[in-house]
């Protein structure tokens, strides 16, 4: 892994990131832009799913998800910024993996949602409760949004990348 | 001026966060005052966006219920805000991108409240348009980009 690292920092694209000053710094403004979407957005439709704010049907908050994936691309993008600037930081760094992890386990409760419970939990109108399964999937993707940006914020704390 | 910002991050709670080493300390002060921005600036951002007319089956009658979010956010940043300030007192007081990003927390608090008002005063899209909503939706939206990319510059400016 870090031979790949390794080869990956020498290629020109990587070595044109951390030629430009001014293009971290940016990148990092727009990925905590993109958090805060993330956050803000997919946290409520998760909540929404758990049963809080029961009085918007879950179909009206669902209508907010395409700014959820604005800001999820807007941080798959700075994200791949910083991989490919610094990869040898990252590949080392257990806090990196954690957060990956969280990030496959929220695509993976994402697929379960969209096939198997999605129409289901559509159809629940303004003051419906939601079904038990739908409530833990909710759950699981808020506890694995915070992974994301717990792990995220711990890089350079437990694994000393910057 | 200097004195008392060498008084305050000489006490004792803001140099135990910054030189503990605990991961209670400065890594937990820092992670909660991110999660707190995510919520504020996430929740304000709903109600711009809803105001700017995305996601229409979304009753704008409901959009108050966002406001305890939105405070929540505020409270946990203003306090971790404080703490990670008073952690480097003289050296944050000394960044002129600090001021810049108060100013822009200040300007946004004013265009989000604001929008809330109007938000419960008119609970339709029609009326919200004629009070002239969307521009403090996008007043809102910016300042809090620029608060929170001012706050990203503290690290390198």
């Amino acid at each position: 892994m870090m031979e790949l690292a390794l080869w990956l920092r020498e290629t020109p694209v990587s070595q044109a990131i951390r030629a430009l000053p001014w293009l971290w710094p940016l990148a990092e403004s727009v990925h905590f832009v993109g958090l805060a979407l993330v956050i803000g957005v997919a946290g409520l439709f998760d909540l929404r799913l758990m049963g809080v704010l029961r009085h918007v049907p879950v179909a009206a908050v669902k209508a907010l998800m395409p700014w959820a994936i604005v800001g999820f691309g807007l941080n798959l993008v700075t994200g791949t910024i910083f991989l490919v600037g610094t990869p040898d930081q990252y590949v080392t760094n257990i806090a990196w993996w954690a957060k990956v992890g969280c990030l496959c386990l929220a695509g993976l409760n994402a697929f379960v949602f969209e096939t198997r419970l999605g129409e289901r939990a559509l159809a629940v109108p303004a003051g419906g409760d939601t079904p038990g399964a739908v409530k833990v999937v909710g759950a699981v993707s808020l506890l694995s949004w915070l992974g994301v940006l717990y792990w995220g914020r711990m890089l350079p704390f437990i694994g000393h990348a910057f | 001026m200097t004195d008392w910002l060498l008084w305050l991050e000489q006490s004792a709670l803001p140099t135990w966060v910054r030189e503990s080493g605990s991961v209670w300390g400065y890594p937990t002060v820092l992670t909660l005052h991110t999660l707190g921005l995510g919520v504020l600036v996430g929740a304000s951002a709903v109600v711009d966006l809803r105001v700017f007319g995305f996601a229409r089956q979304f009753p704008v009658a409901s959009l108050p219920s966002l406001t305890p979010a939105i405070f929540a956010g505020l409270a946990v940043n203003t306090l971790t805000g404080l703490l990670l300030f008073a952690a480097d007192a003289s050296t944050k007081a000394a960044q002129p991108v600090f001021y810049l990003k108060l100013g822009c927390i200040a300007l946004a608090l004013v265009a989000t409240v604001r929008l809330l008002r109007l938000v419960r005063q008119a609970p339709d899209d029609g009326a919200l348009g004629r009070a002239g909503a969307r521009r403090w939706a996008g007043a809102s939206l910016g300042l809090w980009a620029a608060a929170i990319t001012a706050g990203r510059l503290m690290a390198y400016l």
